[in-house]
């Protein structure tokens, strides 16, 4: 995960992304996404928006989840229909 | 890519299909020994005039061609599970690439520094230079860094479709609502082509999937020049 | 059929077979009516053929069994063995429903957020009704005992006490569930758990329904005097299929009522 992400040019030492996590070591990787999303969105309420480390969570997640999935449950969010507990 | 006259696997491009080749082979190796064993034996079951009347059991040859086949079974399911474990394993891989099955084309998305995302649809012949391959290639391919880990996630929007690579030795289903994963390297630069695996609908035959593998500083270039875009 | 050698019955003609395979098919084909269009004439004239149907073969067999004494000791135990054998095949057909509620339950997907039960799912309170419908259960396994060792002590009175009190309590029980159903804040195309809750208790409910018919049959006939000491496995059947919807009930209210709220 590129530390910053609007750093340009970017250099080999970008080529970062979300780690192996043996929560989940099977080719199933759904779970992975879904959870790192509630993850970022918990520790975003428990902390705030501005707690750095939470980001953690966002970097994993946009690294797996497909766009489309994420627009989906933030869609959902707002309109307060989201089924997981955050 | 397949080219004139293979029969066989393609040339592998990733450590893991050198494995799956070599498993491939094993197998087939004692197949042909069964074969021949059978076969002989039939042979001489047609053409000999032996006859036996009161032969109705025979408890030692029984034991023998129920514990032999045993143990020839054995002797493939060990390599297999060995290969099966391999091919789960994930390695701390480099970057990941998802793509998303779609209706009849795949899309590709690298999040890991900007968002990049892309579709990539087949080249129809009437736009192919000469020198292309008909039916294989797309507008936009996606592109790797060779010798690094990638971890690819598959999942579609629609139906089942199935992301394929034979000279990677990567064959995953792309289900709905699901996100597999598979990780692979690739050992050499060059192009490796790929067909939907899944029965999709009428245009199944016509998404194909195009890795373009290059160094990783040409990677690097590629993907700044794709953010700009 | 007095001069036969051998204590096998072997059936007459019959035109029931034919016509419950037709009348299965209208059934069938309403229900999918019913389904598609919301339309309910064809599934209700299947039904009732259905049902006169059934009602006619199964008067038939009572005839051949109590009137010509078709039943000898072997043919009921070829019918011990099917009924051990169609439970059997009913507890695998229940089997798949709890199959699928604890796929569904034991690790919530993830359009369910993860959590069992689903956001916005009512649960029912496990120890109001369905405690009580429990209690109906167990109490109508005892009574269905009652009557039938009243049965085989030539007591008449008392197994008609039992299986009377058998039956009311079957009818309480579904009434009690068809409060519950018309008073449900969920429907079964509410999630998963509106799905396998419906399904199962659904079937469960029919079973119980059958089973109260199939009680309240065996009174009509004991009430004629169709049963003796010794000869009376229609009731045993009943009372065999009584047992076997109180034992999922049982599982039911443990696993979804109970565990799954």
């Amino acid at each position: 995960m590129a530390p910053a992400q609007d750093k340009m040019p970017l250099t080999l030492e970008d080529l970062k992304t979300a780690p192996f996590d043996p929560r989940f070591p099977n080719q199933n990787q759904t779970r992975y996404c879904y959870q790192s999303y509630l993850d970022f969105h918990r520790c975003q309420r428990i902390r705030g928006e501005e707690y750095e480390p939470c980001n953690y969570f966002k970097r994993v997640f946009t690294s797996i989840c497909p766009n489309e999935w994420v627009e989906k449950w933030d869609t959902q969010r707002e309109e307060g229909t989201f089924p997981g507990n955050i | 890519m397949a080219t004139w006259k293979s029969l066989l696997l393609q040339d592998s491009a990733s450590p893991l299909m050198e494995q799956l080749s070599f498993f491939h082979d094993h197998t087939l190796l004692i197949l042909v020994i069964i074969t021949i064993l059978v076969g002989q034996m039939m042979m001489g079951l047609f053409f000999n005039k032996y006859t036996h009347r009161y032969l109705l059991e025979g408890q030692l040859i029984e034991l023998i061609w129920t514990i032999l086949p045993a143990i020839t079974l054995i002797f493939i399911a060990l390599p297999s599970l060995r290969l099966i474990y391999i091919l789960d394993e994930t390695i701390n891989p480099l970057i990941s690439i998802k793509t998303i099955g779609h209706q009849w084309y795949w899309s590709y998305e690298y999040s890991d520094f900007k968002n990049i995302e892309f579709d990539s649809y087949l080249i129809p012949q009437t736009d192919m230079k000469n020198s292309s391959f008909r039916l294989l290639d797309v507008d936009n391919r996606m592109t790797i860094p060779y010798l690094s880990q990638v971890r690819m996630l598959i999942s579609a929007a629609d139906v089942i479709h199935s992301w394929t690579i034979p000279s990677l030795g990567v064959k995953v289903d792309a289900t709905p609502g699901r996100l597999n994963q598979v990780s692979f390297t690739s050992n050499r630069t060059g192009l490796m082509f790929g067909q939907c695996s899944e029965i999709c609908g009428a245009n199944h035959s016509f998404m194909p999937i195009v890795v373009e593998s290059i160094s990783p500083k040409y990677f690097i270039k590629w993907i700044s020049t794709m953010i700009e875009i | 059929m007095s001069n036969k050698n051998h204590p096998y019955h072997l059936v007459d003609a019959s035109p029931w077979p034919i016509l419950a395979s037709l009348s299965a098919l209208i059934l069938m084909s309403g229900i999918i009516k019913w389904f598609h269009f919301y339309n309910h004439s064809l599934l209700m004239i299947g039904f009732t053929s259905m049902l006169l149907i059934m009602f006619q073969w199964w008067r038939d067999i009572s005839r051949e069994a109590t009137l010509q004494g078709l039943h000898t000791y072997t043919v009921t135990m070829g019918m011990r063995w099917g009924m051990i054998l169609f439970i059997t095949s009913e507890v695998f057909f229940f089997i798949s429903f709890f199959w699928s509620f604890f796929h569904n339950s034991l690790a919530p997907a993830i359009e369910l957020g993860m959590n069992w039960p689903p956001k916005g799912i009512m649960t029912f309170n496990p120890i109001q009704i369905p405690l009580l419908n429990t209690l109906i259960l167990l109490t109508s396994g005892i009574t269905v005992t009652w009557a039938h060792h009243s049965l085989m002590e030539n007591n008449y009175k008392q197994s008609t006490q039992g299986l009377m009190m058998t039956v009311i309590l079957g009818l309480y029980f579904s009434l009690l569930q068809g409060y519950e159903y018309f008073e449900s804040s969920f429907s079964i195309s509410d999630a998963a758990y509106g799905s396998s809750f419906f399904v199962a208790t659904g079937f469960h409910g029919i079973h119980v329904i059958i089973g109260t018919t199939f009680l309240a049959v065996c009174m009509a006939r004991h009430m004629k005097n169709h049963f003796s000491q010794i000869h009376h496995f229609g009731f045993e059947a009943a009372a065999w299929y009584w047992h076997f919807v109180d034992v999922v009930w049982l599982f039911l209210y443990i696993s979804i009522y109970w565990w799954g709220s």
